[in-house]
C-alpha cells in the first residue's frame, strides 16, 4: 500500500542521508582515493531505499525473501559502504578501511567480502544485467522480494543497458526497478556533450518499461515512487531521478572534477562546513 | 643506468606524443569512451576536436567503430583503460581489428596493477595474455618517458594492430630522451653474469631494486628490459641465459600466460636452465596502495631479490647432486 511519509519520518531520512554524506566525504579522505561526488548525489535515494524501502534485514543478511539491491554504478560505493554500515550491516569503524590493504571494502563492490553486498560492479553496464538475473530467478521461483539496481545517466551510453532494457521487458519483470542517477554529468563531462541519451524516459518507455521522473533530493517524492514502482507488477520500472552530483558541497556540485579525486585536509575541512551550511 | 622519479606517468608521455605526432600526420584519428583526461588522450581531442571521437562510456562499440574507420587503411588510437579494452572490447579487436591486419591502436592506460588502488575491474592483470595470444597484435610496455614517447612512433610507423600498456602513476625515468627503441627489442639495462632477470614496464624497475641488493651479497644479476613483449627479443634472453645459467621473470601481470610462460617455453626448447617466474599466482589481486600490493602479490624489488637467490640455490644444490647437468 501506499503510504505517505510523515513530516517527522521524512526528516528522519533527510538526517541519514545528511550522515549518509559525511562519510562519503570523511572516508574517501581517509583512504585519498575514491568517489565523492557521485554519492553526494544519490545520498537521498540510498537513504530511502535502505531505510524505509528495501525490505531487508541486517541482522540476517541472507534471508531468502530480502529485497536485492545492485549499485551498477559501481564507483559509486562509498555511498553504498556508508548505507550497509549506517543500517546495520557492519561496524561503522570500517569504513576508515576503504580501499586499504586487506580491507572488506574494495575499490569497487564485490559479492561475499562484506553482508549486505549483492553483485560485483565497477565495470559500468555490468550491474544492471545481473539484476536482471536476479529478477529472473526472483520471477521463476515465484518470490515474494524485488530487485532494485541504482544506474549512473554516463551509464546508460552502455549498449548493455539496452540488451537488459529489452531482455527484462521481455519477460515483464515487474519485481524489477532501475533507478537513474541523471546528473547530467560523466567522467569527460556533461552528458549531452559525451554521450547524449536524451530523451532518456522516452528510451525506456520504447522499451516497454514503466517510466517515473522524480526529483532524486525529495525524500517523499523519492519514497512515494518507489512504492508506486513497487505495486506496479506489469513490467520493469525505471526511475529517472534528477540529482545534483556533488549534493551538499557547493564546490563540488555539477563539475566532474571531484568525480574522482580526494579532498587535501583544506578541502575536506571546507567540505564538512559546507556540508553542515547546506541543510542537506 | 640510473633511476630518476619521473614527474609524470607514461600514460602523459604518450598522449602528449601523440599530439605531437598529430601535427606531423594529419591523417590519423583517435577514439575513446569517456575516459579522456583518464588516459591523456583527451590533449589530442584539444588540439586536433575534428580527428578525436569521445564514443561514450561503450567501449565494445568504440572498438568496433574504430575498425569501421581505419577499413579503408586509415590509422586509428583507441584509448581507454586496459582492462576495458582488452575485456569489454575483445571480440572486436580479435576478429575484427587483428583478423584484418587493421591500423588499429589500442592506447591502454592503467595497465596491470598501477590501477591497484581501485580495485580488481580496473586491474588489467590479464591484458598481457589476451593480448599476446591474438594472430597479427604486436605488443609494447614502456617503462618510462622515453620509451612511452617511441612506443607511440612504433605504434603509428608499424602496419597493423598494436597494443601500448601504460601506467596511472608516475613511477622512474631511466631512458634518455631519443633513445632508440624497436618492435622486437630489448635492452640490458644492466650486465651481470650469475643470473638473468626479465620484466618490462614497471617492474623494470623492482628488478633494478633487486639487482642493487642482490649486488651487495656477491650476486651480479643482468636485467632485461623486454618492452617489445610481441613480438619477444629471444634472442636477446637465450645470449644472456647461456651467460649467467638462470632465469627469473618478474611482471605485473598474471603469472601465467605472460612473459613468464613465453619465456619458460623459448628455454625450454632452446636453452633449459633453472627458471622461475613472478605474477599474480592464479588469483586476483584487491585495493590497496601500489607498492604494498606489489609485495603482497609477490612481485616488489624485495620479493625479487628473494627469488632469484632461491634459485640459485636451487641450481648449487642441483649442480652438486648431478654434476653432468651443470652449466
Ligand atoms: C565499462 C566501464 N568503462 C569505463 C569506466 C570508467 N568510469 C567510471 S565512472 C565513469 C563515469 C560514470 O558516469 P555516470 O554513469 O553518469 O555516473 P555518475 O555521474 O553518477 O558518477 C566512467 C567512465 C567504468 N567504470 N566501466
Ligand atoms: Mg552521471
Amino acid at each position: 500500500m501506499n503510504t505517505a511519509l510523515s513530516n517527522q519520518r521524512a526528516a528522519e531520512l533527510a538526517a541519514i542521508a545528511h550522515q549518509i554524506r559525511f562519510h562519503v566525504i570523511d572516508m574517501v579522505y581517509k583512504a585519498q582515493s575514491g568517489h565523492i561526488s557521485p554519492g553526494l548525489g544519490s545520498a537521498d535515494i540510498m537513504a530511502s531505499l535502505f531505510f524505509e524501502v528495501l525490505r531487508i534485514d541486517p541482522q540476517n543478511p541472507k534471508w531468502a525473501d530480502r529485497d536485492r539491491f545492485v549499485l551498477s554504478k559501481g564507483h559509486s560505493c562509498p555511498v553504498l559502504y556508508t548505507s550497509l554500515a549506517l543500517r546495520g550491516f557492519f561496524p561503522v569503524a570500517e569504513l576508515d578501511t576503504l580501499r586499504k590493504l586487506g580491507s572488506r571494502l574494495q575499490g569497487h563492490p564485490i559479492a561475499g567480502y562484506l553482508p549486505g553486498i549483492e553483485a560485483a560492479s565497477g565495470s559500468l553496464g555490468m550491474g544492471a544485467s545481473q539484476a536482471v538475473g536476479m529478477a529472473l530467478e526472483g520471477r521463476m521461483l515465484g518470490a515474494k522480494y524485488d530487485i532494485w539496481a541504482l544506474l549512473g545517466d554516463g551509464e546508460t551510453n552502455e549498449g548493455l543497458i539496452w540488451e537488459t532494457a529489452m531482455a527484462a521487458a521481455k519477460y515483464k519483470l515487474g519485481n524489477l526497478v532501475f533507478i537513474v542517477d541523471r546528473n547530467g554529468l560523466q567522467t569527460d563531462g556533461a552528458c549531452d556533450t559525451v554521450m547524449p541519451t536524451e530523451p532518456l524516459d522516452k528510451k525506456f518507455e520504447a522499451f516497454n518499461w514503466k517510466v517515473f521522473k522524480i526529483d532524486g533530493h525529495n525524500i517523499p517524492e523519492i519514497v512515494a515512487t518507489m512504492q508506486a514502482a513497487r505495486e506496479y507488477r506489469e513490467g520493469p520500472v525505471c526511475i529517472i531521478a534528477k540529482t545534483t552530483k556533488g549534493k551538499g558541497v557547493r564546490f563540488m556540485e555539477n563539475t566532474t572534477e571531484w568525480h574522482a579525486k580526494a579532498p587535501n585536509t583544506e578541502q575536506y575541512q571546507r567540505a564538512l562546513v559546507e556540508l553542515e551550511e547546506s541543510g542537506v | 643506468m640510473s633511476l630518476t622519479k619521473a614527474k609524470a606517468a607514461t600514460r602523459r608521455a604518450f598522449g602528449e606524443r601523440v599530439v605531437e605526432l598529430g601535427k606531423i600526420h594529419p591523417d590519423f584519428v583517435v577514439f575513446e569512451s569517456d575516459l579522456g583526461k583518464s588516459s591523456q588522450s583527451n590533449l589530442f581531442g584539444d588540439a586536433f576536436p575534428n580527428r578525436y571521437f569521445n564514443m561514450g562510456i561503450a567501449e565494445l562499440n568504440t572498438m568496433a567503430a574504430a575498425a569501421g574507420m581505419a577499413a579503408g587503411g586509415r590509422t586509428a588510437f583507441v584509448a581507454s583503460y586496459s582492462v576495458f579494452l582488452t575485456m569489454r572490447a575483445l571480440e572486436a579487436v580479435r576478429s575484427f581489428v587483428c583478423y584484418p591486419k587493421l591500423n588499429v591502436k589500442l592506447y591502454a592506460s592503467h595497465g596491470g596493477l598501477t590501477a591497484a588502488i581501485d580495485g580488481v575491474s580496473h586491474q588489467g592483470t590479464e591484458d598481457i595474455a589476451f593480448m599476446t595470444t591474438l594472430p597479427n597484435m604486436k605488443v609494447l610496455v614502456p617503462a618510462d618517458s622515453a620509451a612511452a614517447r617511441a612506443a607511440c612512433d612504433l605504434a603509428l610507423e608499424t602496419p597493423g594492430p598494436v597494443f601500448v600498456r601504460l601506467m596511472r602513476d608516475p613511477l622512474y625515468e631511466i631512458y634518455e630522451p631519443g633513445e632508440k627503441f624497436v618492435i622486437g627489442g630489448s635492452k640490458v639495462v644492466r650486465p651481470g653474469a650469475d643470473i638473468t632477470i626479465a620484466s618490462y614496464g614497471d617492474i623494470l624497475f623492482q628488478s633494478l631494486m633487486a639487482a642493487d641488493d642482490l649486488a651487495k651479497k656477491g650476486i651480479e644479476a643482468e636485467v632485461l628490459d623486454l618492452y617489445s613483449l610481441k613480438p619477444v627479443d629471444t634472442a636477446a634472453v637465450l645470449a644472456s641465459v647461456r651467460k649467467t645459467g638462470a632465469l627469473l621473470v618478474a611482471e605485473n601481470h598474471q603469472a601465467r600466460n605472460g612473459l613468464g610462460y613465453e619465456l619458460a617455453v623459448c628455454c625450454l626448447k632452446n636453452c633449459p636452465v633453472p627458471f622461475d617466474n613472478l605474477g599474480l599466482q592464479d588469483t586476483f589481486a584487491e585495493s590497496g596502495d601500489y607498492g604494498l600490493i606489489i609485495d603482497k602479490y609477490g612481485f616488489s624489488a624485495a620479493k625479487i631479490a628473494e627469488a632469484a637467490e632461491r634459485l640459485l640455490r636451487e641450481r648449487r644444490t642441483e649442480e652438486i647432486h648431478s654434476p653432468a647437468l651443470g652449466g
